[in-house]
């Protein structure tokens, strides 16, 4: 991915040189007025509207313990999602790009499965899997007396799903890039598997593992579909931060809404601004080698 | 350290890259691998790193069955193909990693490795680069960057993949004579992999042939010069001219030439190849009724002491190739266009029923 990036970036340059004056300019100012228009100009609105009845209703809105709460949930699944989304989509990314075995194309496709369907049919799938009353798994639930659906676990669950394919689709391309003949290096050299992977391959796909980790955490901290259907949307209990700015909005508790959003804004600026700062490592680990 | 291959097979799926590979290296000796690609040599070389399992047979290092060792456990250094340097690691760092990388019970002290390091630097002829990272260095340096950091593990063994083969004429050259050197003052088991016959011949103490998974040949660089088992080896090393004719009564005709070939008397009336080296041509001016064969110059390449004649027999059509010094080139006073008259001085002949190419 960030392949095509550099890629696109030399491609600009080149116009640039070539296209007349006049011609730059109403490009840039069409892109800018673009811009403004569909993504500063409601990015601001979310603050404004947020801050609308003032500054105490802003802190009461999100220190409201059911706001608390859904902090908090989100905070969870977030954590859930990178960290066993980082295990997987390392395993996933060294198995594909490192060795060949029957059925890979057919794996790497499925793999992007929760990308190509549809949030809400992601959260059916689990209904229909986990529900006590008419899932697949409700005799095994039920023996054990356990509730997945409509409770934490089955939003971490759901969110897992569509957070999968992330880290791996960022890895493999990479990893299959950079191939395994520095890995073979250090293994003659006496190095161990394990010194191998922390202190060969890691450093060299640290920042596209980073990048996959912010888009990971980014989509697990806004999904609202696929989350919505399990949730059961039990205040206090399993309602994440877009399900209570869903629910605050339809209560008519506008500024609260946007006070929330704003919480849901910050967490996505800073997502992008560290994607950034990946990115641009990304380029310089490219130009070095 | 001597190393033994008994009897390696090794296929990826029905592609059979190595057919019972039996070989002895003894310890100190360079030995090198040349083969065409796809001929196995490196596959071979790999498994003896560890880095590839034989699907049959043993490796053995020193009397002891190495074959279900891993390749950390193995001791031997490898240099990759195209160098397989750490790109985020300074030169130094480089070639510390083997030793950094060390249990740490194993591990020498800091002040040894930078030591060792350091010596390592010296050896390779690169202190001021210890700080630069493998993007930032030209490939020879980076080839002799490889080697250091192959050195720095003490290896028994020292594995080449194609050592020289990314690198320009020149560096080329000029890497031969250094690892020629090296090998001379720290001898170590060495074995290189390379598909350049000039190379080997240069370099080598000891020269195996390997074609589509066997060994063709093994010996000095002068025996299999001098004495090529089959046309497969003859072609490989250095360039060679091919006279097709006959066995009859224990001599070979080739057009109206006739040359005694006692060791295979025996075969009557078939069909031969002989094979001479360019070299070993006898160029003539007039027919001396020895049964010289008669051809036209087409083409003269005379740089340096030796002259490169192109010629195409006139009896046949066949295009042949001689090599002559410049003194005796000035002698005949050859021209292109020329008739001349030619005859073998020295050559094999093989029947083409036994070797097929």
């Amino acid at each position: 991915m960030a392949g095509n990036i550099s890629a696109q970036y030399m491609i600009t340059n080149d116009i640039k040189r070539q296209e007349p004056k006049t011609m730059q300019l109403i490009l840039i100012s069409v892109a800018l007025i673009f811009f403004v228009l569909i993504l500063i100009i409601p990015l601001v609105a979310v603050f404004v509207k947020a801050f609308e009845q003032g500054a105490g209703l802003y802190v009461f809105s999100i220190s409201d313990p059911i706001a608390l709460q859904a902090i908090k949930l989100t905070l969870i699944t977030i954590g859930f999602a990178v960290v066993i989304n980082t295990v997987f989509g390392l395993t996933v990314a060294w198995a594909v790009a490192k060795f060949k075995f029957k059925g890979k194309n057919l794996f790497v496709t499925f793999l992007d499965l929760p990308f190509a369907i549809s949030p809400i049919i992601a959260g059916m799938i689990f209904i229909l899997l986990f529900s006590t009353t008419h899932g697949l798994l409700a005799p095994l639930l039920n023996a054990f007396d356990l509730q997945v659906m409509f409770a934490p676990a089955g939003i971490i669950l759901v969110t897992l799903f569509v957070t999968m394919p992330f880290i791996a689709r960022e890895l493999i391309p990479l990893m299959e890039a950079q191939g395994t003949v520095e890995e073979e290096a250090a293994l003659s050299l006496g190095a161990s598997g394990w010194k191998t992977f922390l202190l060969i391959t890691l450093p060299n796909i640290k920042w596209a593992l980073l990048y996959g980790v912010i888009l990971t955490a980014a989509r697990a901290a806004g999904e609202f579909g696929a989350v919505s259907v399990v949730s059961g949307h039990i205040r206090g209990l399993t309602n994440t931060l877009p399900l209570h700015v869903e629910i605050l909005y339809n209560e008519y508790q506008f500024s609260a809404a946007f006070a929330v959003s704003s919480l849901l804004t910050i967490i996505a600026i800073i997502n992008l601004v560290v994607k950034n700062i990946a990115d641009w490592r990304i380029k310089k680990q490219e130009n070095r080698s | 350290m001597s190393i033994e291959v008994t009897n390696v097979n090794k296929a990826f799926g029905s592609f059979k890259a190595l057919n019972h590979i039996d070989l002895k290296i003894s310890t100190g000796e360079l030995v090198a691998l040349l083969g065409p690609s796809g001929s196995g040599k490196t596959t071979l070389l790999r498994i003896i790193a560890g880095l590839e399992t034989a699907d049959a047979g043993s490796i053995i290092f020193d009397g002891e069955d190495n074959t279900e060792k891993s390749t950390q456990d193995r001791k031997v250094g490898f240099v990759f193909q195209h160098y397989a340097l750490f790109r985020h690691m300074t030169v130094f760092e480089n070639i510390a990693f083997g030793l950094k990388v060390r249990p740490s019970k194993l591990r020498p002290s800091k002040e040894a490795i930078n030591g060792k390091v350091r010596e390592l630097l010296s050896l390779v002829k690169m202190e001021e680069l210890a700080q630069r990272y493998p993007a930032q260095l030209s490939g020879g340096q980076r080839q002799r960057i490889a080697l250091a950091r192959a050195l720095a593990v003490e290896p028994k063994v020292l594995l080449l993949d194609e050592p020289f083969g990314a690198l320009d004429a020149k560096v080329r050259k000029d890497l031969r004579r250094w690892l020629r050197k090296l090998h001379d003052e720290y001898p170590i088991t060495s074995v290189f992999v390379t598909h350049d016959q000039e190379e080997a011949l240069d370099v080598a103490d000891r020269i195996v042939i390997l074609n589509q998974g066997k060994i063709e040949q093994m010996g000095t660089p002068e025996e299999v010069y001098d004495n090529p088992v089959n046309p497969f080896v003859y072609n490989f090393l250095g360039n060679v001219n091919l006279f097709h004719g006959r066995v009859h009564n224990g001599k070979v005709e080739i057009g109206s030439l006739k040359l005694d070939i006692p060791e295979h008397a025996k075969k009557d009336n078939k069909e031969i190849v002989s094979y001479s080296r360019p070299h070993d041509i006898e160029i003539s001016v007039e027919d001396e009724g020895k049964g010289f064969i008669p051809a036209e110059i087409l083409f003269i390449r005379a740089l340096g002491p030796v002259v490169n004649l192109e010629l195409k027999r006139t009896d046949s059509g066949d295009y042949l190739e001689a090599e002559i010094s410049k003194e005796r080139f000035k002698e005949l006073e050859l021209h292109e266009k020329q008739k001349v008259y030619l005859r073998p001085k020295d050559f094999r002949v093989f029947i083409p029923e036994d070797y097929v190419i």
